[in-house]
């Protein structure tokens, strides 16, 4: 187990350098010049070419890409080309807020969409059924800027209960900090919620028909037990597969509820920088992001351990 | 543990965690504290680096400047308390007010407001002007220095005053020292606000507070002049990217002002009685349809020239900002409306009857032989966009080839630096809009310069609208100065460098409960005040 774990971690490493190399390639090709986006409206090109001169931007594609590979092999992302500021510190500014929202995501859906897909399978072709399989289909339907609206309108605007926007750092309360996630929450969770609850469903449908399921019953188990300790334990190797997967699904989600939110983000950051051409803060944020896909994806493996004790590595 | 013993501890924690929070007060009902949603991310803190209309905002709060426009355009000394130039005009002294103060706490003195000048010099359109100008410049005393310059040019306060981009910050001498292609990092000024850079986040929040030294001239506020007296412990910069939810923050009371409302939400803040949609920037943005000078069909005049008969400035607006005639105005000329050299020299070439057929005619005759039009559109900016979509039309009414490129502004800001042909990733056409303050007077209006591929975008080749610059600058009097602004307004319809789109003059919403908002153009911070 020790040695498998260790192998993997050290299989991040060519996995992040093709990233690496993939990320900054692809900034290379693509359009765009923040010597332009500098030097603004007045410009004349002399002045962007010296912009572009003093950003280094002039150099030759395996000169930059070396030196960014050097400093990043020392632990530094380099320096936003706008704000002058270290990459590491706009993201340890950023981390907080995307994963408070994604923690919170997280939790909220695995605790709504598995009892729901368990119902479900239980109550198969009933209305309860039909009804989880109806909410599971609008919430992938629904984009989730509408979601975000509709809450924001409802329960910021309307009701007065919750604010429209913002982010509240956890150290300065829980309830604030609370207060500030759960519309956004409850918006990026809709799609994770929809699809947790179609796979627990479909996993405990298959579950439910094998054999020793009947032999529980047989043997006088309650439904709950049957549902909860006999059949979900075992359809959770998929169910932790999906949450696993999903976690791109919340990255790629947070960007939209981080701006219909106004919430400080990574994923709002990654947009900003986007736009702005500023590479510095595009490459390191994906490859944060790759980064913690990779270590998601080991923690999954690393889980099937425990709800599966046959499977070994 | 019992559910119910579960439930009551959670309410507890929740109640005991609202009460260990002051901060959420703070935040939200400090009425010290002004919240603005500016137009976009602050993402540099260079005034002088940087010529984004956001980083000049920012510019304005953080540094003084020597002269400041009031309302009715003309240089007024601010952190300079005389201004005497000699009889032949060439040597301007400036004393300092004594009570000038950086943010660190050292005083103003004449050679940081010299070093700040060099800095300036090289990156602005107007500095430029000076340095081709400038004789010398020195500090005979901490208090007093002399611009002596080669050749008198009465326009030398104004252009040390004026808050487009790129504004004359002034700065200590160690941080003006710095090369001006490299951004500073220091953001220390003498302005009536303190940038906190430890609270910046950009893309999210910038915070500046009132600066304790900071001694407003005893005069009332007037526009950059006057007394720049604050009303506010705190001003918070709160970036929101989304309008809507600007739109709802400001309807909840969680934020004060917003800059740039869409025009689509307008009505429903109207609706509210507790926000104000008002023209604060007065001076707007001129609209404009910018032709490249350098590759056919714009590399011909005539065929420049034939596109004016279908140009309709009050479609642009609509498009742009909707049938509310108080948010625009037309017809606009070369100038600013509005400000002191607009005219109506030739005005009727796009107030007359709009004739597509007599454009028709004209390109043919000017020979147009159905060469393809690319028009660069950037599709992330509403206002932009739907100029150039109407532009589009226009042309393609006219029986143009046009083939409309849309991107975002990041591309775009690289495509159309591009002096290639089009056909090898270059471009013919695209509509932009610059600011009412900068295209008000020949000196700053870059669209109106004719040096070539010296010049900005589109490189636009005139001897005789430089020679009328040059002549601007030389100018004794604003009679004169009209006179000029009247003969390039008629140069320009013969060459048509560009065609002005109208004056775009978009809301500003904010609570009722804010008051004596500074108006005339760039959001401004001292005046306002909670009612």
């Amino acid at each position: 187990m020790f040695a498998y774990v260790v192998r993997r971690i050290l299989a991040t490493i060519p996995v992040m350098a093709i990233v690496a190399l993939f990320v900054f390639s692809l900034l290379y090709i693509a359009p765009g010049d923040p010597a332009a986006v500098i030097a603004g409206d007045q410009a004349t090109p002399q002045d962007v070419e010296r912009i572009r001169a003093s950003l280094g931007l002039d150099r030759p594609f395996l000169v930059r890409f070396g030196e960014w590979v050097f400093r990043i092999l020392q632990g530094d992302l380099g320096v936003s080309i706008f704000t002058n500021l270290p990459v590491t510190t706009m993201i340890q500014q950023r981390l907080e807020p995307t994963f408070s929202l994604m923690i919170l995501t997280l939790c909220l859906a695995v605790t709504i969409a598995v009892p729901m897909g368990v119902v479900a399978a239980w109550k198969q072709g009933t209305l309860i059924d039909r009804a989880v399989m109806g909410f599971a289909v609008m919430g992938f339907s629904v984009p989730v800027f509408v979601v975000g609206y509709l809450l924001a309108y409802v329960f910021a605007l309307e009701l007065d209960w919750l604010p429209v926007q913002g982010y509240t750092a956890f150290s300065n309360g829980l309830w604030p900090w609370l207060e500030n996630l759960i519309l956004p929450a409850i918006a990026l969770g809709g799609v994770y919620i929809a699809l947790i609850a179609r796979i627990t469903r479909a996993t405990m449908l298959e579950v439910l028909q094998q054999d020793y399921i009947r032999t529980a019953r047989a043997k006088g188990a309650g439904q709950r037990s049957i549902l909860f300790l006999h059949a979900l334990k075992n359809a959770a190797v998929p169910i932790v597969t999906v949450i696993g997967i999903g976690v791109a699904l919340l990255i790629g989600g947070a960007v939209v509820t981080e701006s219909v939110f106004a919430i400080p983000g990574l994923g709002r950051l990654t947009v900003d920088a986007i736009l702005r051409r500023d590479y510095p803060v595009i490459q390191g944020v994906i490859l944060l992001f790759s980064f913690i896909y990779v270590i998601v994806n080991l923690a999954i493996d690393l889980m099937y351990t425990l709800f599966d004790p046959r499977i070994r590595y | 543990m019992h559910r119910r013993s579960l439930l009551q501890g959670a309410a507890l924690a929740l109640a005991a965690s609202r009460l260990a929070a002051p901060y959420l007060a703070l935040a939200q009902g400090n009425a010290r504290t002004l919240r603005f949603v500016p137009q976009g991310n602050l993402a540099t803190l260079d005034p002088v680096w940087s010529t984004t209309t956001i980083a000049r905002n920012h510019g304005l709060l953080v540094y003084d400047t020597l002269f400041g426009l009031g309302r009715d355009f003309q240089a007024k000394p601010q952190m300079a308390q005389a201004h005497e130039v000699s009889a032949d005009g060439l040597t301007h002294t400036i004393t300092l007010r004594p009570e000038l103060y950086f943010h660190d706490g050292e005083q103003v003195r004449a050679r940081d407001c010299i070093a700040s000048i060099v800095r300036w010099s090289k990156r602005d359109v107007l500095g430029q002007r000076l340095a081709a100008l400038l004789q010398e410049m020195r500090a005979p005393a901490d208090d007093r220095l002399e611009i002596v310059l080669k050749q008198p040019w009465p326009g030398l306060p104004w252009a040390l005053g004026k808050p487009s981009a790129n504004i004359c910050a002034i700065m200590p001498e160690r941080i003006a020292a710095t090369d001006p292609f490299t951004q500073i990092t220091d953001p220390v000024g003498s302005g009536p606000f303190r940038f906190r850079r430890a609270e910046w986040v950009p893309g999210s929040l910038a915070a500046y507070e009132r600066h304790v030294h900071y001694v407003p001239r005893d005069e009332p506020a007037d526009f950059l002049a006057g007394g720049k007296a604050v009303n506010f412990d705190r001003i918070e910069w709160r970036v929101m990217p989304d309008p809507a939810t600007a739109a709802a923050a400001l309807q909840a009371n969680e934020v004060d002002w917003w800059e740039t409302p869409l025009a689509d939400l307008l009505p429903v803040l109207r609706r509210s009685d507790e926000i104000a949609v008002e023209v604060v920037n007065t001076a707007g943005a001129l609209g404009m349809l910018r032709f490249n000078h350098l590759h056919p069909p714009f590399d011909n005049p005539a065929i420049r020239r034939a596109v004016l008969p279908v140009i309709d400035q009050r479609a642009f607006m609509q498009a742009a900002l909707g049938e509310d005639q108080a948010l625009w105005t037309v017809p606009a000329g070369v100038f600013t409306p509005g400000t002191p050299l607009a005219n109506e020299a030739g005005l009727e070439v796009l107030t007359g009857p709009r004739d597509p057929e007599a454009a028709k005619r004209a390109l043919a005759a000017a020979g147009y032989r159905n060469q393809k039009v690319v028009i660069l559109a950037p599709s992330d900016f509403p206002t932009l966009n739907a100029l150039t979509e109407v532009a589009a039309d226009a042309l393609r009414r006219i029986g143009m080839n046009v083939d409309l490129q849309a991107m975002d502004w990041g591309t775009l800001v690289q495509r159309r630096a591009k002096k290639e042909p089009p056909e090898q990733g270059g471009w013919n056409a695209f509509c932009t809009t610059w600011e009412g303050l900068d295209v008000a007077v020949p000196g700053s209006h870059q669209p109106l310069r004719g040096n070539g591929p010296e010049g900005w975008i589109g490189w636009a080749t005139s001897p005789k609208r430089e020679a009328l610059r040059e002549a601007w600058f030389a100018a004794p009097d604003q009679a004169a100065e009209k006179r000029i602004a009247e003969e390039m307004q008629m140069l320009v319809w013969e060459e048509a460098p560009f065609i002005p789109l109208g004056l775009l003059r978009p809301p500003q919403a904010y609570r009722s409960s804010l008051t004596d908002l500074v108006t005339g153009g760039p959001p401004l911070f001292w005046g306002v005040k909670r009612g």
